[in-house]
């Protein structure tokens, strides 16, 4: 593992320090020494074609894979050693929404805020679940629900704990329009509540739309990070950038210039 | 409150929560239920036709013996390790793993509610068995039942884990755990009979199934506790070290690793 000064681990004005983070898989290198820093009430995408290392990054900070060399720091506390304490400071919504099908709305709801010790009363369940327009189907089970009514409540569930930097894998794919807006104004207010968030997304709309700074990973390395305005000025002059526009230069132009227009698997 | 005094307080709502995906797996329940009583009721009607009391399979207590073993084995690799490795493809894990709830706790409330699980089936084929085949225990000797029905889940729950430990798929730990019970039933069915000869028989008494029959018949005074019997006891202890070992130094979380 990398030292660092400790100045630079103990930046509060961070929620999320990551430093020179690899992540091996057999002879694959993952991740590449990622670095990047997260701020209070900040939200920040991760924008990469399929198998860039945006998942893996996100797996890292959960806790749900280990990482070889590099730090991350959640709130000023290292993952490595403070896993269980960082776990309960952060949210989580996987690509997946996994939940168990045989548990209804409302089982899921106490086995969630049990595990982030959360005391909610019956009528505080109902409160939430009706905040979030699932109010009829508290006694219907997971699979049960359409896909966005699924998203709606992982986003809940990750949120349920106000945690301080909240993880979001990809959280509108396959949703409609209107649940996707749903979704962005979601995450605004969670950031005017003074929330961080870190999201991957395939999506430049949303990126432009919600995150405040954003980069683009490939094949494991940071290759560009600014604001989406920011990342668009920086390389609007880029041949590779200028043979994929068509017109004006748009963030997707960037992100394609940069990366490649080859299909990922 | 010391670390793993803190953990606990997460067991609570993961013993609630898997104690209601097992009532709603109203098939596996089924399955476990069924089949030990279906041997117990069936074996009643042809021992009625076998001289003294005795049917060609062995006597009252080794079919109820039998049958509970064939419940806890039932729900153990089929239920237990099934559940497991499809909870696991589904990302179940994954999403209670990003809670602050260690790993341990949430893979000692699974086997919690399996033991649970194997007491109730054992409860309940001894209470049916025991009526259906007039047996009389002893108070102790329902003890003893429960005992060693509890090491047979352990036995049985430690096979899973080791499948589920050795193979990612769910389809595959499926097919396997299906030959796998099959094989272990065939063992603990005709082994003892003779039928299929006197290796098949001298290897099927060291079988798990064959070793918890055993221990079972000696524990209820069925045969004299003997070497054979001490044996048997070591045996199945050691079947518990051997594969909850496997099982927990293969056991990955995640099927994509």
């Amino acid at each position: 593992m990398i030292s660092m000064p400790t100045n630079k681990l103990n930046n509060q004005s961070s929620v999320l320090v990551i430093n020179d983070l690899t992540i091996i898989f057999g002879s694959n290198k993952a991740v590449d020494r990622i670095s990047f820093t997260i701020k209070k009430g900040e939200i920040f995408g991760l924008l990469g074609p399929n198998g860039a290392g945006k998942t893996s990054t996100l797996s890292a900070i959960e806790g749900l894979i280990k990482f070889q060399s590099g730090d991350i720091l959640v709130n000023g506390l290292d993952i490595t050693n403070n896993s269980l304490k960082v776990k309960a400071n952060i949210g989580v919504q996987l690509q997946a929404n996994s939940f168990q099908n045989e548990l209804t709305i409302n089982q899921i709801i106490k086995l969630y805020a049990g595990l982030y010790s959360v005391a909610l009363s019956p009528a505080a369940i109902v409160d939430s679940l009706n905040s979030i327009g699932l109010g009829l189907e508290a006694g219907k089970q997971f699979k049960q629900l359409s896909g966005g009514q699924q998203q709606r409540l992982s986003l809940y569930i990750a949120n349920m704990h106000n945690p301080i930097l909240l993880l979001l894998d990809e959280p509108t794919a396959g949703l409609d329009p209107q649940s996707r807006r749903q979704l962005w104004d979601t995450i605004e207010h969670n950031r005017q509540n003074g929330g961080s968030i870190l999201l991957t997304t395939h999506s430049m709309e949303e990126a432009e739309s919600v995150c405040d700074r954003v980069a683009i990973i490939d094949n494991g390395r940071v290759i560009s990070l600014d604001t989406p305005k920011g990342l668009i000025e920086k390389h609007k002059h880029d041949p590779n950038v200028l043979k994929v526009s068509r017109g004006k230069v748009t963030l997707e132009d960037v992100f394609i210039g940069l990366t490649g227009s080859e299909i990922r698997e | 409150m010391n670390n793993n005094t803190k953990s606990l307080k997460y067991l609570r709502p993961l013993l609630q929560a898997d104690f209601f995906v097992l009532l709603k797996n109203k098939r596996a329940l089924l399955v476990s239920f069924v089949a030990p009583l279906y041997i117990v009721f069936i074996t009643n009607i042809t021992s009625k036709h076998a001289t003294a009391g005795q049917s060609k399979l062995g006597g009252a207590v080794f079919l109820v013996m039998l049958a509970i073993t064939i419940g806890i084995m039932s729900t153990s690799i089929m239920g237990y390790a099934v559940t497991v490795a499809r909870d696991r493809e589904k990302g179940i894990f994954q999403r209670l793993r990003v809670t602050p709830a260690p790993t341990w706790v949430i893979m000692v409330s699974r086997l919690l509610i399996q033991v649970l699980s194997n007491l109730v089936i054992t409860v309940v084929v001894l209470v049916v068995g025991s009526k259906v085949h007039h047996l009389s225990l002893s108070f102790l000797e329902y003890i003893w039942a429960l005992l060693i029905a509890t090491l047979g889940g352990a036995m049985f729950l430690s096979i899973g884990q080791a499948l589920v430990g050795l193979v990612k798929s769910a389809t595959t730990v499926n097919a396997i755990g299906t030959l796998l019970f099959a094989g272990l039933l065939i063992s603990g069915l005709l082994g003892p009979s003779g039928i299929l000869g006197s290796t098949f028989q001298n290897i099927s008494k060291w079988t798990p199934v064959g070793t918890i029959i055993s221990v079972f018949e000696s524990a209820l005074h069925q045969v004299t506790w003997d070497g054979h019997s001490w044996l048997s006891l070591l045996t199945c202890f050691g079947y518990v070290i051997v594969f909850s070992s496997i099982g927990i130094i293969w056991f990955k979380w995640d099927s994509n690793n």
